[in-house]
């Protein structure tokens, strides 16, 4: 029941939990955002009708079917399976390869902020279709799958595809879908800072010689593998997700933003970005 | 899935690590040393065809320096008997 906060009683209590969690580097984008938006604007370039739908609102088939589509990508549903499945990797990760105990308090809040993420998303799912709310998706992507074998592959996959659902998150601000606008700037702040957890432990993998060596030679992997993460530039769905305000830009600029974000923080670390061409799959 | 499942069950044996049965709602797996049975990491199942091959070959010189596999030593000593002159010189290149 909302108490007039805007916030439900459930979620007040989930918002006072986050708080209470709030010290020494938890949360990461806490630093990210105090000097303003660290993810660039994604602006839409082309003409269309300004739609707007409310949850319970009638959705047009076509709408209705690229909405569902993309939720299904994004797969973080407290309903979804195979969402939980992959946390579940996490935590094996993070009991069997921690490297210090810090790192794995760290992973522990990971975890928390994308169950509640889940909780979230199922909230979506069920005022759009109620037997999507428990429907198994698993990942389709390769990158969800890449082995991790090491803290630094870990690193890359909070870096890399964490930051590639900030970066999604960042394009819902101007969702025609208005609960997926509402709470887009929670899942975005949310996801930055995991990719900033990432690039924490990057950053203290390369502090010595052998972790840089092994770092320099998984960033071959996992590169491809997160600009491919966006899908190929001719996708024949990008415009319709553009001309029903679902998505403000195609692949190839999103790809782009992303890769000049990435790209900076890599020559930050010491890294010369790899060949944008090379090992790719989807171009 | 149960032939990409096969391709990574192959292509991880040749450097001494076994897939485990599948975790949490079947997508992934996890990765265990064939010497002493340690987890030491874990993958999915939708990797695409050939991928899991290419991936742990490429890895080749980091099971051969210890900076992946079990701290055991199992996968270095895999790789050893694979091609002796490469794990030397991969010793080398990381002052394994």
């Amino acid at each position: 029941m909302a108490d007039g906060s805007g916030l439900s009683g459930e979620m007040r209590v989930i918002e006072d939990a986050e708080r209470r969690g709030r010290g020494g580097r938890w949360p990461f984008w806490r630093p990210a955002y105090a000097h303003g938006d660290p993810l660039p604007k994604l602006t839409c370039q082309v003409s269309r009708p300004a739609y707007r739908f409310d949850e319970g609102e009638p959705l047009p088939d076509e709408y209705k079917e690229l909405l569902i589509k993309m939720l299904r990508h994004e797969g973080e549903r407290a309903g979804n399976k195979s969402f939980l499945g992959l946390m579940a990797t996490c935590l094996d990760i993070a009991e069997a390869l921690f490297p210090t105990a810090e790192a794995k308090l760290l992973k522990a809040e990971y975890l928390a902020e994308e169950l509640k993420h889940a909780i979230m998303f199922h909230r979506i799912a069920v005022g759009l279709q109620h037997d999507f709310a428990l429907r198994d998706v698993p990942y389709a992507h390769y990158a969800f799958h890449l082995p991790r074998e090491t803290w630094a592959d870990d690193a890359y996959f909070h870096f890399f595809v964490d930051l590639n659902g900030a970066f999604h998150a960042r394009d819902w601000r101007e969702s025609s879908y208005i609960p997926l606008a509402k709470m887009s700037a929670t899942v975005e702040r949310d996801e930055l800072g995991h990719s900033e957890m990432g690039y924490h432990f990057l950053h203290e993998i390369v502090s010595d010689r052998r972790g840089r060596e092994l770092a320099r030679r998984l960033l071959l992997k996992w590169y491809p593998a997160a600009l491919d993460m966006f899908g190929r530039s001719d996708s024949r769905n990008a415009p319709k997700f553009i001309q029903w305000g679902l998505k403000s830009v195609g692949n190839a600029e999103i790809r782009q933003a992303y890769k000049t974000y990435v790209d900076r923080k890599l020559v930050a670390l010491g890294f010369e970005p790899p060949d944008e061409r090379a090992n790719r799959r989807f171009l | 899935m149960d032939a990409i499942v096969e391709e990574i069950r192959r292509a991880y044996a040749t450097v001494g690590i076994t897939l485990d049965a599948p975790a949490a709602y079947g997508t992934y797996y996890r990765l265990l040393c064939a010497g002493c049975g340690r987890m030491v990491g874990n993958v999915g199942d939708h990797l695409l065809p050939g991928m899991a091959a290419e991936l742990v070959a490429e890895q080749f010189e980091l099971y051969a320096s210890g900076l992946l596999g079990c701290p055991c030593g199992h996968q270095s000593q895999t790789t050893r008997q694979l091609d002796t002159p490469r794990w030397q010189a991969a010793r080398q290149r990381f002052d394994a």
